[in-house]
């Protein structure tokens, strides 16, 4: 089934180049296409360059560099010949696909009055980011996620990129959606605002989130969170990297409502995280209980500690 | 006797004929009626809910009459499928095959045929203004379809009555 989702991700036209590479797609983590050079792509944490037969190679081949009109046609493809359908994100960098694969663009921005971006043209490079569904991910740290009520517990997912923060994020929000020995299963809220958390297509959530989950697609997270406390009056409020103000304010409010949180952020380590301006006060507040501190070690992710609400180790 | 049957089987096939032409006619100004309210529901679709051209379609599946309905649903499926060839070539295909059951003439049915050329900005506002050029045509067409369908109807009707009698005078 995967291998098929990394083949529909290009142009019929192209499948037969990139069959190698969907071979692989159990440990394919990123495809990156740069034009007027062959693409690259990450198995296993080992990069590989593609040549024009499509063959994995680790050498730089002479032949098989990505011309412009594949990219647009790649492109063309992935928004479904809907670019418009995708203006928003593209503005923003990135476009989510069927199955919450992530793509992020690059190219010539375009700005408009304000200093603002309006859109990118000539979009040349583009990394497509293999999402990953691992069910069970979270098993181990479910002890630590509920309190001796059978209560989630307001929790953190601290980790640099590309250590599996929505992996493990999706994992506990399933586990919290269907119940699990430790407590009940609660009505969770997701605000998916890039689509990487349920990967929703036509607004059907494709991964499993779980029996009693609620999704808000595509939607900003500091909106998102206010509609759904409103809208749904969930359990479990989880939200996927928190980058601004606006989002820790909306966190405070949706605690207040009675929420439980779940929450993930970019950062190193538990101080790394404190160090972030808008980040210290909640954290001094205490509004989380749990802070899990994800890292990546000889190329593979792991759980670097548990912390409760004073930073200390549990 | 014969002779008074065979000149009203006569009769009544080039009347029949003519009545045949005027429905025709009837389904041609039906079908550009459809075809406008089918771009106009595309327009609204792209601009005001950001709908994929494949989702586009799942809507007007169920929201078109035929002989578009069809048309549109196969499109979903096949884009669905994705095995098959790009959606412009789907949608190509398709409409083509839709319009041999369309009474359009060649430069209304290209306006749908032809649509997907128009797709490529990033904006939804100047994306659906861009869909809507052919509209003007379309809708300029279908109103002089309209304004003439009385009196071609009764033209043609007298055409087929007097088609008939020149028959008839012409074998007696």
């Amino acid at each position: 089934m995967r291998q098929e989702e990394v083949l529909h991700m290009f142009p019929q036209e192209m499948r037969r180049r990139w069959e190698q590479v969907a071979g692989q797609a159990d440990c394919l983590q990123e495809i990156r296409l740069r034009v007027n050079v062959p693409a690259t792509v990450w198995i296993d944490n080992r990069e590989w360059f593609v040549d024009a037969e499509g063959k994995l190679t680790n050498r730089w081949p002479e032949e098989g560099a990505c011309r412009p009109e594949e990219l647009d046609a790649i492109l063309k493809h992935l928004c479904q010949y809907s670019v418009y359908a995708y203006a928003d994100e593209i503005r923003q960098g990135f476009l989510t696909i069927q199955g919450g694969h992530r793509v992020g663009l690059s190219g010539q921005v375009v700005m408009e009055e304000g200093n603002r971006i309006r859109n990118l043209k000539y979009i040349r490079y583009l990394n497509i980011r293999i999402a990953h569904e691992i069910k069970g991910v979270a098993d181990r740290l479910l002890p630590y996620l509920y309190d001796e009520r059978g209560q989630a517990l307001n929790t953190l997912l601290i980790s640099p990129p590309g250590c599996g923060k929505t992996t493990m994020l999706r994992d506990i929000i399933r586990h919290l959606s269907n119940g699990t020995v430790y407590g009940n299963g609660m009505n969770v809220s997701v605000v998916d605002e890039r689509s990487e958390i349920a990967g929703s297509y036509l607004g059907i959530a494709q991964n499993d989130v779980g029996i009693r989950t609620d999704v808000l697609d595509g939607c900003p997270k500091q909106e998102g969170m206010m509609l759904v406390i409103r809208a749904m009056s969930p359990q479990v409020l989880a939200v996927d990297e928190l980058g601004n103000e606006g989002d820790i304010r909306a966190l405070q409010v949706a605690s207040g409502c009675g929420c439980k949180l779940i929450a993930t952020i970019h950062g190193a380590s538990l101080a790394d995280v404190r160090n972030k301006k808008y980040m210290c006060n909640i954290i001094a507040d205490r509004l989380f209980e749990r802070y899990l501190v994800l890292t990546r070690k000889n190329g593979r992710c792991e759980i670097e500690g548990i912390y409760d609400r004073e930073g200390m180790r549990c | 006797m014969l002779k008074a049957a065979g000149c009203l089987c006569i009769l009544v096939g080039c009347i029949g004929w003519g009545g045949n032409k005027i429905r025709d006619e009837k389904r041609r100004i039906r079908n550009m009626q459809e075809l406008i309210r089918i771009i106009r529901r595309i327009q609204n679709e792209i601009d005001y809910g950001k709908h994929t051209l494949p989702e586009i379609c799942l809507i007007l599946s169920e929201y078109s009459r035929e002989p578009f309905r069809e048309c549109f649903k196969s499109i979903y499926e096949r884009t669905g499928r994705q095995d098959d060839v790009c959606l412009e070539q789907i949608w190509m295909q398709e409409t083509i095959r839709c319009m041999q059951t369309a009474y359009l003439q060649d430069e209304e049915q290209e306006i749908l045929i032809n649509l997907p050329q128009n797709l490529g900005l990033q904006e939804g506002k100047h994306q659906a203004e861009s869909i809507g050029q052919s509209m003007d045509l379309l809708i300029r067409k279908c109103r002089q379809a309209e304004e003439a369908y009385e009196n071609k109807a009764r033209m043609i009707f007298s055409l087929s009555i007097l088609t008939g009698v020149f028959l008839v005078i012409l074998l007696l």
